[in-house]
C-alpha cells in the first residue's frame, strides 16, 4: 500500500550568510503517519521545519512545497497555520503571566461583536483540552504549570488550528520518562484520528517507539529514509554518522596518567526553577593530571550543566563532591573555582571575552591581582604576560594591543586559553571550543589541547561533536539525560560507539 | 474617579489590587489624624481626584507601552508641546477651541508615530527614542513660545478642566455606570451559563462582583453629593475604562501582554510584533494629546518650560506601584490608577500637613522603592509557597 502524501518539499535549498543550510533536500511526508526527522546538529532539521511552519517566509528559500498536491507558500507563521501546518517549538513558547485559555488562542481569540468572547473562549479551551485529555484548568496561568503540561497545553493549541501536520521540535529534551510517556500516548491517539505528525529529536529510542518511518538528514540533505523497525537501527545511526563511520582513534596513545586533578562524586546539578528534572544527577567522573576527558552527549544530556556546576556557574541548586587534587573543595561562585586553578573556556565567545578591549586586557582579566604594584596596575608587566602568552599559543595579531573583537574565532579563543593559564590554571573545562571556528584553526586549537595535556594541564573537553572527540581525548565520558552511561578509552573511541552511547541504541 | 471598579473584570489580579488598596487606606486613615480631619473631606478628596487626574491619565498610557517592555521617558514633554499648540491655536489664532482640541490630538498622534518609526522601523530601543524626545520636544515648546507662558485660554477650554458636572446629573451618571456594569456582568455570566461554565443559578456570582462595585458608587455618589464631579474625573474615568477593554476585551490588547510576556511566542503565534508596537505608540501619542489638552486647559494657559515636567516618571512610578511588571507581561490600568492616587495622597496629605516640598520628595522616592521591593519579594517567593501546598 503507498499511502498518499499529505506534503512534498522538492529541492529546497535555504542560505543563511556564510552557510548553505538546506541544500537541495526532496522529502514526503504520508498522510497520517508519524515521520522522525533526525540528524546531527547542524543537519539543518530546524530550518527546514521551520520553513514549513512559515517562520522562513516563502521567498527567502528555493524550491517548491507541495500541501495535498497545491503548493504550499506560507509567508508567515498564522499563514502556515491557517493552510493547517502547525510546529510546536523546541523551547515551550509560551506567555507565563497569561492563563492557559489565553494562551491557546493567542492571535486567534473568538470574538463577538469585536471584542474578546471570555466566556466563549473559556468553554472552548476546557473543550479541547478534554478532548486532548489534559487535565488542566484552563484558567489556571501557564507559569504555574510544569514544563510537560504546557508542551502538552501547546500541541493541544496547535491542534486546535485544524492542523493536519503537527511538527513537534525536540518535545522531549525537558520531559522525564513519565513525561514522555504521556506524551507518545497522545501522539499515538493523534495519529489514530489521522493526524499526520514531524517529529524531531536527538533520542534514538524514543524514536523508534513512537515513529513509522525516519527520515535522516545530513548536510541539509535527505541521507536516507527507513521504516522504523528494530533491524534498521544500525543503518539509521550509520547515515547519521555519514562515511566517517570506520574512523578510528586518532588520539595519541593515552598519556601517562597522573593521579587525579579533578574527582567529581555523584554531582547534581538541580533546574533553577525546580521545573525539571535535575540536568545533571549523579555524574562522578576524574580527569588526571596530563589527561584530556571527553565529555559527550546530545542535546540535554546535560554536559553544559556539569562543566557549569564544576565551575560554580551554575545557576540552581549543586549536590555532590567535588575534590582537586585530592582535596574536597566546596566551589560556589567562579571566583571559588579560578582560586582552586580551574579555569572554564566558554561555548560562547561573546559572553567570556570583551570585545572592545585589547587581548592583552583580556589575557589579564582574571589575574589582575597579580599584575599589580602596590594596589595599581603595574602595566609593563602586564604587557610582559601578555606577549609571553601571544607568543606561546601562536596568537594571531598584529599585538596584544588589538581588539579582541577583530580576532578570528580560533584566535578568540586561545586568548581564553592565555587567561586561564594567566591565571596558573591547571584544570581546565572547555565547553565547545571549537564551534563556529573553521576547519584549519580547528585543528590547531586540538593540538593546542595536546600541548597543554602534555605539559600537566588537566582538560576536561565538552563537544557535540564526536568525530572531535575521536581526534583528540584519551579517554571519553558519555551521558545521558544527566548520568553517566559509558566510558571509553583509547582506541575503544569511535564516533559510532559514542553515538550509540549518547543515543541509547 | 467614578467606576474604577469597573475596571475590575476579572478576579485574578483582585487580590494585588486590594492590598494596594489597603496601603492607600491606611495613607489616608494616617492624614486624616495628622491633618485633624481635613483630609477626608469631599472638598479635600475631590481636589485630590483633580491633582491625580493628570498623572492618570499619562499612567494609562504609561501600563499599555510597559507591557510590552517598551517605556516612555518623552511624556512630560510631549505633553508640554500639545499645551503649546493648543495655546497657540486659540489664544494667538482666535481658533474655535473645538477644532483646536481636535489638533492638538492629532499632533499628539503624530508624535507617537513618529516616536513608534524610530522603535519598530529603526530599531532605536524606545529608551532611547524617548529620551530623545523629551529633549527635543520640551526644546521646541521652548523655542516657539520663546519661553513664555501663553495665558488665558478661552473660558470654553478652561471650563473643560475646571467645570464640574451638577450633583443631580452625577449621581445619575453614576447609578447609570453601575447599571450598565451589572448588565454587562449578567450578560457574561449568562452566556457562561449557556456555555456551561456556571451552575444554575447566577445571583450569587454576580452579587459578589457587583458588591466592590457598588460600594465604590456609593462612595462616588456622597463625593459628587455637595458639588458634583469633575469633567477631568470623568475623562479619567472614560480612558482607563477604555483603556482597560482594550486591554482585556480584544485581541489587540491580549498581543500586547504576549509581546511583554513572551515576544518568541508572540512571533511563532503570528502576531506581527512591530505592527502591534507601532499602533501601541500611537495610542500613546493620543494619550499626549488628551493629557497635553487636560493639563493646559487646567493650568489656564502653556508653560512650555515647566508644564509636565517629570510626568513620565510620576506616569511610571503609578504603574510599577500598581503591579505593572518592568519586565513586561504583566500589568492592570485599574492598578496603576491606584497606584496614582496613592502618590497624588501623599503629596496631597503631606502639603496639608504643611510638609516641605523637599521632604516630600523623599518621601515619594522612599515609598516607590519600597512598594517595588515589597512586589519583587512577594513574588519570587509565591512559587515555593505554591509548591508547599
Amino acid at each position: 500500500m503507498t499511502p498518499a502524501p499529505l506534503l512534498a518539499a522538492r529541492g529546497i535549498v535555504k542560505r543563511f550568510p556564510g552557510v548553505v543550510a538546506v541544500d537541495h533536500l526532496d522529502l514526503t511526508i504520508n498522510q497520517g503517519e508519524v515521520m522522525a526527522l533526525l540528524g546531527a546538529n547542524g543537519a539543518g532539521k530546524s530550518t527546514f521545519i521551520q520553513i514549513l511552519a512559515g517562520v522562513h517566509a516563502h521567498g527567502t528559500y528555493e524550491g517548491e512545497i507541495l500541501l495535498e498536491g497545491r503548493p504550499f507558500r506560507p509567508t508567515s507563521v498564522a499563514q502556515a497555520q491557517a493552510l493547517g501546518v502547525a510546529l510546536v517549538a523546541q523551547e515551550v513558547n509560551v506567555v507565563p503571566e497569561l492563563s492557559v485559555a489565553e494562551n491557546m488562542f493567542l492571535n486567534s481569540e473568538p470574538t463577538r461583536f469585536g471584542f474578546i468572547d471570555v466566556p466563549g473562549r473559556l468553554a472552548e479551551a476546557r473543550r479541547i483540552l478534554a478532548e486532548f485529555d489534559v487535565g488542566v484548568d484552563a484558567a489556571a496561568r501557564m507559569g504555574t504549570l510544569d514544563l510537560a503540561t504546557q508542551q502538552l497545553v501547546s500541541i493541544a493549541r496547535a491542534l486546535s488550528k485544524k492542523a493536519r501536520l503537527l511538527i513537534l521540535d525536540e518535545p522531549t529534551a525537558a520531559l522525564t520518562d513519565n513525561e514522555v510517556q504521556r506524551l507518545f500516548e497522545r501522539m499515538r491517539a493523534l495519529r489514530a484520528r489521522g493526524v499526520t505528525c514531524i517529529f524531531v529529536s536527538h533520542r534514538l529510542a524514543e524514536v523508534f517507539t513512537i515513529a513509522d518511518r525516519i527520515v535522516v538528514m545530513r548536510d541539509g540533505r535527505a541521507a536516507g529514509e527507513y521504516p522504523a523497525r528494530a533491524d534498521t537501527r544500525d543503518d539509521v545511526v550509520r547515515a547519521m554518522l555519514g562515511t566517517t563511520i570506520a574512523a578510528e582513534h586518532r588520539g595519541d596513545a593515552p598519556a601517562a596518567r597522573g593521579d587525579a586533578a579533578l574527582e567529581v562524586r555523584d554531582l547534581y546539578a538541580r533546574d533553577p526553577d525546580q521545573r525539571r528534572r535535575p540536568p545533571v544527577s549523579g555524574v562522578s567522573l576524574s580527569v588526571g593530571k596530563g589527561e584530556i576527558l571527553g565529555l559527550f552527549g546530545l542535546l540535554g544530556a546535560g554536559c553544559n550543566e556539569l562543566a557549569q556546576a564544576i565551575f560554580g556557574a551554575w545557576p540552581g541548586a549543586v549536590e555532590g563532591r567535588v575534590l582537586v587534587d585530592g582535596c574536597e573543595v566546596k566551589i560556589a561562585s567562579p571566583a571559588a573555582a579560578i582560586g582552586y586553578g580551574i579555569g572554564l573556556v566558554a561555548q560562547d565567545r561573546r559572553e567570556s571575552l570583551v570585545h572592545e578591549h585589547t587581548i592583552a586586557e583580556n589575557i589579564v582579566l582574571a589575574c589582575l591581582a597579580t599584575v599589580t604594584r602596590r594596589k595599581f596596575l603595574d602595566v609593563p608587566k602586564m604587557r610582559r604576560l601578555a606577549t609571553d602568552f601571544m607568543q606561546r599559543l601562536a596568537i594571531r595579531a598584529p599585538g596584544i594591543d588589538t581588539p579582541v573583537g577583530t580576532l578570528s574565532g580560533g584566535n578568540q579563543q586561545k586568548v581564553q586559553v592565555a587567561r586561564w593559564l594567566a591565571t596558573g590554571a591547571r584544570i581546565l573545562l572547555l565547553v565547545d571550543p571549537t564551534r563556529g571556528i573553521d576547519v584549519g584553526a580547528r585543528h590547531e586549537i586540538n593540538q593546542l589541547w595536546k600541548t597543554l595535556s602534555q605539559e600537566g594541564c588537566a582538560l576536561l573537553l565538552v563537544s557535540s561533536e564526536a568525530e572531535e572527540l575521536v581526534d583528540v581525548c584519551h579517554r571519553v565520558t558519555v551521558l545521558r539525560n544527566g548520568s553517566a552511561v559509558g566510558d571509553l578509552t583509547g582506541a575503544d573511541i569511535t564516533e559510532e560507539r559514542l553515538l550509540r552511547l549518547a543515543a541509547g541504541v | 474617579m467614578l467606576g474604577l471598579g469597573k475596571l475590575r473584570l476579572f478576579g485574578r489580579d483582585a487580590f494585588r489590587d486590594s492590598t494596594l488598596l489597603v496601603v492607600v487606606a491606611a495613607i489616608w486613615i494616617f492624614f486624616q489624624f495628622t491633618t485633624d480631619g481635613t483630609f477626608l473631606t469631599q472638598r479635600n478628596l475631590v481636589l485630590l481626584a483633580l491633582q491625580t487626574s493628570i498623572v492618570s491619565l499619562a499612567a494609562v498610557s504609561a501600563v499599555m507601552l510597559i507591557v510590552t517592555r517598551n517605556f516612555d521617558l518623552s511624556v512630560g514633554s510631549a505633553v508640554a508641546l500639545v499645551g503649546v499648540v493648543v495655546a497657540v491655536l486659540t489664544v494667538n489664532l482666535n481658533m474655535n477651541p473645538v477644532l483646536a482640541v481636535v489638533i492638538a490630538l492629532g499632533v499628539g498622534v503624530v508624535m507617537g508615530a513618529w516616536q513608534g518609526l524610530w522603535v519598530t522601523r529603526m530599531g532605536v530601543s524606545s529608551f532611547i527614542v524617548t529620551l530623545a524626545g523629551m529633549l527635543y520636544f520640551r526644546g521646541v515648546s521652548m523655542i516657539a513660545t520663546s519661553g513664555s507662558t501663553i495665558a488665558p485660554l478661552p473660558d470654553a477650554l478652561a471650563d473643560m478642566a475646571t467645570g464640574f458636572l451638577d450633583p443631580a446629573p452625577s449621581i445619575a451618571l453614576i447609578v447609570v455606570s453601575i447599571a450598565a456594569l451589572a448588565a454587562f456582568q449578567w450578560l457574561g455570566a449568562r452566556r457562561a451559563q449557556q456555555l456551561g461554565l456556571l451552575g444554575n443559578n447566577l445571583a450569587p456570582h454576580l452579587a459578589r462582583r457587583m458588591v466592590p462595585f457598588v460600594v465604590g458608587g456609593i462612595a462616588f455618589g456622597w463625593l459628587a453629593s455637595r458639588q458634583g464631579i469633575p469633567y477631568l474625573v470623568i475623562l479619567v474615568a472614560a480612558a482607563a475604562t477604555a483603556a482597560e477593554i482594550v486591554m482585556r476585551r480584544t485581541p489587540f490588547g491580549l498581543q500586547l501582554y504576549a509581546i511583554g510576556g513572551n515576544p518568541e511566542a508572540a512571533r511563532l503565534s503570528g502576531i506581527r510584533v512591530n505592527r502591534v508596537i507601532f499602533i501601541d505608540f500611537l495610542i500613546a501619542g493620543l494619550a499626549y494629546g488628551v493629557t497635553g489638552v487636560a493639563l493646559t486647559a487646567r493650568v489656564g494657559g502653556a508653560v512650555a518650560g515647566s508644564a509636565g515636567l517629570f510626568l513620565e516618571l510620576d506616569a511610571i512610578s503609578a504603574a510599577i506601584i500598581g503591579g505593572t511588571s518592568l519586565t513586561g507581561g504583566r500589568g492592570r490600568v485599574f492598578g496603576a490608577l491606584v497606584g496614582a492616587l496613592l502618590m497624588g495622597s501623599l503629596n496631597n496629605g503631606m502639603s496639608l500637613m504643611n510638609v516641605p516640598t523637599f521632604y516630600q520628595e523623599t518621601a515619594r522616592g522612599v515609598v516607590l522603592l519600597f512598594a517595588v521591593a515589597a512586589d519583587q519579594y512577594r513574588r519570587t517567593r509565591k512559587p515555593s509557597a505554591r509548591k508547599s501546598t
